[in-house]
C-alpha cells in the first residue's frame, strides 16, 4: 500500500450490489462519487451483508458497504491502521481465552491498542481485531508470565458470538494505568444503572452457560411465571433479548385418552 | 460414563456444573463444598475427574489438589478459576492439575475440556 493512489474493482451496496471502482490514496477512500477521508471514518467492520463479505464503513452516521473481493483483507488492514483513534503502542494477546478455555495457538503480538468512539482495536500487521465498546465486559490488572518474566498486564474481557473472550495487554505501567481507567470509563457508560439481585445474577450466568429455561427453573426452584418476570426485567434492562417463546400445554380429554391407550399398548408388548 | 466429583463452595455453581455435566454424559458421583470434604470424598468415591474450585473455605483447591495427588498421583483434576487467578492456576498445573476452565464458562467448552481430561475425546 505504499503507492500514492491505488485503484480496485469493487462492489458497493446502493439498494443492491453494484460494480464500480474504489480509489485509495494516502488520506481517503473514494468510490461511486463518495469520498471518505480516513479521519472521518467513525467505525469500520468486516461484515456479511446482503450475501457478500464486505467492509462496513461508517461516516457521518451513515454506513457504506463495500466488497473488495480478493484485496479485502489488505484494504481492511490499511483502513484500520488509518482510523482516527487514540493509539497506544502495546504488546497484546488476543484472544487469550474463549468461553473460559485457553486459546492454545494464540500468540503475543507487537502492535497498537486503538480506541475510537465505537470500538477498541488490537492492530498488528497480522491481526486487526475490532471489539465493539458495548461488548466490553471488564478491565483489570493481573500478573502474567510474558517471555519468562512476571509482568503486570491488562486483562480485557469482551463478548463475541455469545462467548466471553479475554485479551491481555502489555505496555509500560503508567500507560497501563491510564488505559485501565480509560477503558473502565467506557465500560461504566454501558453498565446497567440498576443493581441486579442475586437470583438475577444467577440467571444471567446460567443463560450465558447455556442452561435452558427448564434447567434454570429447576436449579433455582422457581416457577415458569416467576422466571418469566425475571426474564422480562433482564430484557427491559437491555441485558438479554427474547429469542423464543416457550409453549406450555395441557392435554385435552382426547389427549388423556390417547395416553391411556399408549400405556395399554406398552403393557401388552 | 466417567464419574465426576464437583468441588465448589457455592451451591449455585455446584448445581450449575451438575446440570452441565449431566447433560454432557457424566455421572456426578459427589459434591463437596470445600477442599477438606473433597479429599474425603475422593477417597471414598474414586471419581475419574474432579472439577476443583480454587478459592474455598477450610481448605482451598490448591491444598486439596496436593492431598488428592498424594493419595492418587494419577488423579485427574480440572481447576475452575475466575479471571485473575492465573498464578494459582500455574501452581495447580505444577502440582499436577490436568486442565482448567475459567468462569464464566459455557457448557460445551466445559464438557469438551472434561471429556479431553477424562480421555473421552
Amino acid at each position: 500500500m505504499s503507492e500514492k493512489v491505488l485503484r480496485f474493482p469493487v462492489e458497493y451496496f446502493d439498494g443492491g450490489w453494484k460494480k464500480g471502482e474504489a480509489v485509495v490514496d494516502k488520506t481517503s477512500l473514494s468510490f461511486a462519487g463518495v469520498r471518505i477521508p480516513f479521519k472521518d471514518i467513525q467505525d469500520l467492520e468486516k461484515v456479511q451483508y446482503e450475501g457478500k463479505n464486505a467492509i462496513r464503513i461508517k461516516k457521518d452516521n451513515k454506513n457504506y458497504y463495500i466488497s473488495f473481493g480478493k484485496t479485502q483483507d489488505q484494504i481492511f488492514r490499511y483502513l484500520a491502521f488509518n482510523l482516527k483513534s487514540d493509539r497506544f503502542a502495546v504488546y497484546f494477546l488476543s484472544p487469550a481465552t474463549r468461553g473460559g478455555v485457553v486459546v492454545k495457538d494464540s500468540k503475543w503480538d507487537k502492535g497498537y491498542l486503538c480506541i475510537t468512539d465505537e470500538a477498541l482495536w488490537f492492530l498488528s500487521s497480522s491481526k486487526q481485531i475490532r471489539i465493539s465498546v458495548d461488548s466490553l465486559g471488564s478491565v483489570e490488572k493481573d500478573l502474567r508470565t510474558v517471555g519468562k518474566k512476571q509482568r503486570v498486564v491488562l486483562v480485557i474481557t469482551h463478548v463475541e458470538n455469545g462467548e466471553v473472550i479475554t485479551s491481555f495487554v502489555l505496555c509500560p505501567e503508567t500507560t497501563l494505568e491510564m488505559l485501565q481507567n480509560y477503558i473502565q470509563n467506557i465500560i461504566d457508560t454501558y453498565k446497567p444503572k440498576d443493581k441486579l439481585s442475586e437470583v438475577e445474577e444467577q440467571i444471567l450466568t446460567m443463560v450465558y452457560t447455556g442452561v435452558d429455561s427448564v434447567g434454570v427453573e429447576s436449579i433455582l426452584g422457581i416457577s415458569t411465571e416467576e422466571l418469566n418476570k425475571l426474564y422480562d426485567k433482564l430484557v427491559d434492562m437491555g441485558l438479554a433479548r427474547v429469542v423464543k417463546i416457550r409453549k406450555e400445554i395441557e392435554l385435552t380429554p382426547r389427549g388423556v385418552a390417547l395416553v391411556n391407550d399408549i400405556m395399554k399398548k406398552a403393557a401388552v408388548r | 460414563m466417567p464419574k465426576v466429583l464437583i468441588v465448589d463452595d457455592t451451591a449455585f455453581m455446584r448445581k450449575l456444573l451438575r446440570n452441565i455435566l449431566f447433560s454432557g454424559g457424566f455421572d456426578i458421583v459427589g459434591e463437596a463444598e470445600n477442599g477438606k470434604q473433597a479429599v474425603e470424598l475422593y477417597k471414598q468415591l474414586k471419581p475419574d475427574v474432579v472439577t476443583m474450585d480454587i478459592v474455598m473455605p477450610e481448605m482451598n483447591g490448591i491444598e486439596a489438589l496436593k492431598e488428592i495427588k498424594k493419595m492418587d498421583p494419577q488423579a485427574k483434576v480440572v481447576m475452575c478459576t475466575a479471571v485473575g487467578q492465573e498464578q494459582m492456576v500455574k501452581t495447580a498445573i505444577k502440582l499436577g492439575a490436568k486442565g482448567y476452565i475459567v468462569k464464566p464458562f459455557q457448557a460445551p467448552k466445559v464438557i469438551e475440556e472434561l471429556k479431553k481430561v477424562a480421555g473421552m475425546s
